[in-house]
């Protein structure tokens, strides 16, 4: 009966058995990983230099690809930011206390809502038109994440700094309708077919003030140098104080882009699409789980995307709003004159700087906090404190770290606008809605043009 | 054209093209793969809310049979403005309404019936939940009209105390119709605020009556209970500043450019109207009849006490939504006025434990927040009433939607609905 005793009474299959289980892990990875190392050092010496003349030869696309695929990353918690900064902010406006569970001041809840939405069923009703119903979230997904290409965050800290930028991001985010009216059109649901026509009818309506207010702006930049629609020569432009940015110049067009915007992202009140008390969720209505979940990621990444083109475009970008000491010099502080010396600092940093840091919790704490806990609290006292000054560093002797800190404040400073917006404001009405389009923000946006224009011409004649 | 014959249900699907043009009454379709077609002929209008049955009446013909380019839209039962479990059916062309289905019943209890089967005591709890957001109306117009056929004199003090809690209510269901309005129209505040102001109040009619929303506290003859100190205080905290912050929350809507566009004008019923449907409250003040129970037939202490009957000559939405602001106000001055002449005395007229009144008939109506609640009952000289009925405001009111809704878009329909503030509880009864 016992057929493996040949295998059971050898020497290293016995040995094997009295083994514990992180034993034999070790046995097993340790090796392994040995093995894993002297493969991935031998691929390197064979095959790096040409792969790396590859990329060389490749140079554009290469860098493309990696912009690309840095801005998708990039999407998911910055979505996962705006939806909690959302709840949060209604929440106080409702004087309600919002998500206070999950993590600290429940931080944690966008990842909740993702996993929620990841865990979900997957379902597709009956007498949907099941490729169109499966294509939409990705196309109105990716028609809103590409157009971060072109929005520079930061000086060299672009996807890709086309010089038709500005052309490009009104092709890409009037993609997004064609999301919504395949998903409005193939959900087999009356509600949703409303959703998806009513924001072909706003999308496409919003398209023409949203990108006639910017006309005047890339005039007034093509004066000076080049003529371009780039946006970071657009930011460059209006580098230097706070009187160089664009709103000033064409406070008009701002307005009327900050509203066409609204309406381009489907927001309150310009909300008609997911008009949840009138035709339930409108386009989204038959989705779940993560199709949902793409939808959903797609509204935020389009908030931040319009906040940041704002930003970027009446305010400046990533300039300073006053005349900044620019990268001042902190080469004494760069790691490597220590040498040596790293391996003692940094215990004992880490050491004295908890014990200086658990003092205070105790004093403060009192005796609920043991030695421990203190000690545990404090680390991590500690080491936000230090991340802070090395931010702090940063942004005293790079300006790729000051320039991103001033683009989120300002694309933050919109977000803010636009939750505000959507706690205060009541919906308008569809016929409203394109009334105030047609009838009001076309006269004024081409209004403002004429008088650009004549200006420019009259005063560089 | 003819009344339109829906196709029959079958009970299992087929498959092949030739059983499904012998099973649609013989009508040829054209072949296709798209799944919609191939369902609806398997199954009949499975996605369509039509009736499975022949059209009963020549209106339900008409009204299930499509002209060029209208679709039907069932809105309700579950839908988020529905205020409940209303269903209306509507025939749209693109977003504009044609016409409109409402379908009642889904809360349909029978509380008449069960009354007529309770003593006169246990009706009170029954007809309790049926205007759940002003449930002391309900049972006032019972009271009142038990009362009638009991003959019994109410002490003074338990009228007072009646009015008292009674205008109280009304603000709250007043300040949650303004929520809800604004919901309805997409602004997500004020339902907020409106929820604080409402919770305050029934907190302290909990601290008077014991419960937070059905409170059965009025008795034949009385009031059960006189006012304790909890509810005095809450009283006085929440009057020190009630009516600033009715204002407040007004303003936030009264001043709002989009919330004035979106209800003026919308929805409007006309004086002639809302008379020949018998609509009441609110809603017939906004059309401009000085209709008030409280002054036209006047119950309790009303005569008694100062107060305006605030009219409107629009009739539109917004008419409706500034006559409820308007009744707040009014509701304040009559607290302050009931506070301030509250008189001593007993709570609760000397009764039998089991009432017999006289055989006879009697009518009972009071101004509750949503217009005239009235009880019609019929005393056979048994502890029964022999015939209990309701004549509930929000039934009447609801009316008007087939007559306001067609022309106006589907947006519209939750600004005329909301407006007329209709209570699902008291409607299907």
């Amino acid at each position: 009966m016992r057929a493996g005793i040949g295998l059971a009474a050898s020497y290293p299959f016995r040995l094997w058995t009295r083994l514990t289980v992180r034993q034999r892990l070790g046995m097993i990875v340790i090796p392994a990983s040995v093995v894993a190392a002297l493969i991935t050092v031998l691929v390197i010496v064979l095959a790096g230099p040409p792969f790396l003349d590859f990329l060389n030869a490749n140079l554009p696309l290469v860098r493309f690809a990696v912009a690309a695929t840095a801005i998708l990353m990039l999407t998911i918690p910055t979505a996962f930011v705006l939806i909690y900064v959302e709840l949060k902010v209604i929440a106080r406006m409702n004087l309600r206390v919002g998500p206070n569970r999950v993590g600290p001041w429940g931080m944690a809840m966008s990842v909740i809502h993702g996993l929620k939405v990841l865990s979900k069923e997957d379902f597709t009703p009956t007498g949907t038109d099941v490729t169109v119903f499966t294509l939409a979230p990705v196309v109105t997904y990716m028609a809103s994440v590409m157009t971060l290409l072109v929005i520079p965050f930061a000086p060299g800290l672009v996807g890709q700094d086309l010089n038709i930028g500005l052309l490009y991001f009104f092709a890409m985010g009037g993609l997004t309708v064609l999301g919504l009216l395949m998903a409005g059109w193939s959900s087999f649901n009356k509600y949703s077919l409303l959703g998806g026509l009513r924001s072909a009818a706003q999308i496409i309506s919003y398209e023409i003030p949203l990108t006639l207010s910017v006309v005047g702006v890339i005039i007034l930049a093509s004066t000076k140098t080049a003529e371009t629609l780039s946006l970071n020569h657009i930011v460059l432009v209006q580098s230097g104080s706070m009187l160089d940015w664009f709103v000033f110049k064409q406070p008009l067009a701002f307005l009327i882009f900050f509203i066409a915007a609204t309406a381009e992202a489907n927001r309150t009140p310009f909300d008609m699409t997911e008009a949840d008390s009138e035709i339930v969720a409108g386009f989204a209505t038959e989705y779940s789980g993560m199709r949902f979940g793409f939808f959903f990621f797609a509204e935020y990444v389009n908030v931040f995307i319009v906040s940041a083109l704002a930003a970027t475009i009446f305010f400046g970008g990533w300039t300073a709003p006053f005349d900044w000491p620019w990268s001042y010099n902190l080469n004494w502080l760069h790691p490597g004159s220590l040498g040596l010396l790293w391996i003692g600092i940094v215990p004992t940093v880490l050491l004295f700087g908890s014990f200086f840091f658990a003092f205070f919790v105790r004093i403060f704490g009192g005796r609920a906090w043991g030695v421990w806990e203190s000690m545990g609290l404090g680390l991590i006292l500690l080491l936000v404190a230090l991340g802070g000054l090395v931010g702090l560093a940063g942004f005293i002797a790079f300006d790729w770290v000051q320039g991103l800190t001033w683009f989120m404040v300002k694309t933050y400073f919109f977000v803010i606008v636009f939750v505000w917006m959507r706690a205060t404001l009541p919906r308008v009405r569809v016929d409203q809605l394109m009334g105030f389009a047609w009838k009001w923000l076309l006269p004024a946006s081409l209004l403002n043009l004429f008088v650009t224009a004549t200006a420019v011409v009259l005063l560089n004649r | 054209m003819p009344p339109r014959q829906p196709a029959p249900r079958k009970s299992k699907a087929r498959t092949t093209a030739a059983t499904d043009a012998a099973d649609a009454g013989g009508r040829q379709y054209a072949s296709t793969d798209d799944p919609r077609i191939m369902l609806d002929r398997q199954v009949g209008n499975l996605y369509e809310p039509i009736p499975p049955y022949p059209p009963r009446t020549e209106r339900e013909g008409e009204f299930y049979t499509l002209g060029d380019g209208e679709m039907f839209l069932n809105l309700g039962p579950h839908h988020p403005a529905t205020h409940g479990v209303l269903r209306l059916v509507l025939k749209l062309s693109g977003e504009q309404v044609v016409d409109v289905d409402p379908v009642l019943g889904y809360l349909h209890r029978g509380v008449e019936k069960i009354c007529e089967n309770s003593d006169y005591y246990h009706v009170l709890d029954q007809v309790d939940p049926l205007e759940y957001l002003s449930s002391l109306f309900q049972e006032w117009a019972a009271v009142l009209s038990f009362e009638k056929l009991v003959d019994v004199q109410v002490p003074r003090r338990a009228e007072y105390i009646r009015v008292l809690s009674g205008e109280l209510l009304r603000i709250a269901s007043h300040t949650l119709y303004m929520g809800f309005l604004a919901l309805d129209l997409g602004g997500l505040a004020p339902i907020l605020y409106s929820f604080i102001e409402r919770d305050e109040i029934v907190e302290m009619l909990a601290a008077l009556t014991g419960a937070r929303m059905l409170f059965n506290y009025y008795r034949i003859g009385g009031v059960n209970g006189d006012l304790n100190h909890e509810f005095m205080s809450r009283l006085g905290d929440w009057m020190s500043r009630a009516a600033g912050q009715t204002e407040a929350n007004a303003t936030l809507l009264n001043e709002n450019e989009i919330f004035v566009r979106r209800t003026r004008g919308v929805g409007v019923l006309d004086r002639a109207t809302a008379l020949q449907f018998g609509v009441t409250g609110g809603n017939l003040r906004a059309s401009g009849v000085p209709f008030d129970v409280r002054r036209a037939h006047p119950y309790s202490i009303y005569p008694e006490l100062e107060f305006n009957v605030p009219t409107r000559d629009e009739g539109d939405s917004l008419a409706r939504y500034l006559i409820r602001v308007d009744e707040i106000r009014e509701s304040i001055k009559i607290i302050d006025q009931c506070l301030n002449n509250m008189p001593d005395g007993p709570v609760m007229a000397k009764l039998p434990r089991l009432i017999r009144p006289r055989p006879g008939r009697s009518w009972g109506a009071v101004e509750g927040p949503r217009g005239m609640m009235g009880v019609y009952s019929i005393s056979d000289g048994s502890d029964q009433p022999f015939r209990f009925r309701i004549h509930d405001p929000s039934f009447v009111n609801l009316q008007t939607v087939p007559a306001l809704l067609p022309g106006n878009l589907l947006a519209d329909t939750m600004a005329i609905v909301a407006s007329l503030d209709p209570v699902l509880g008291g409607i299907d009864k």
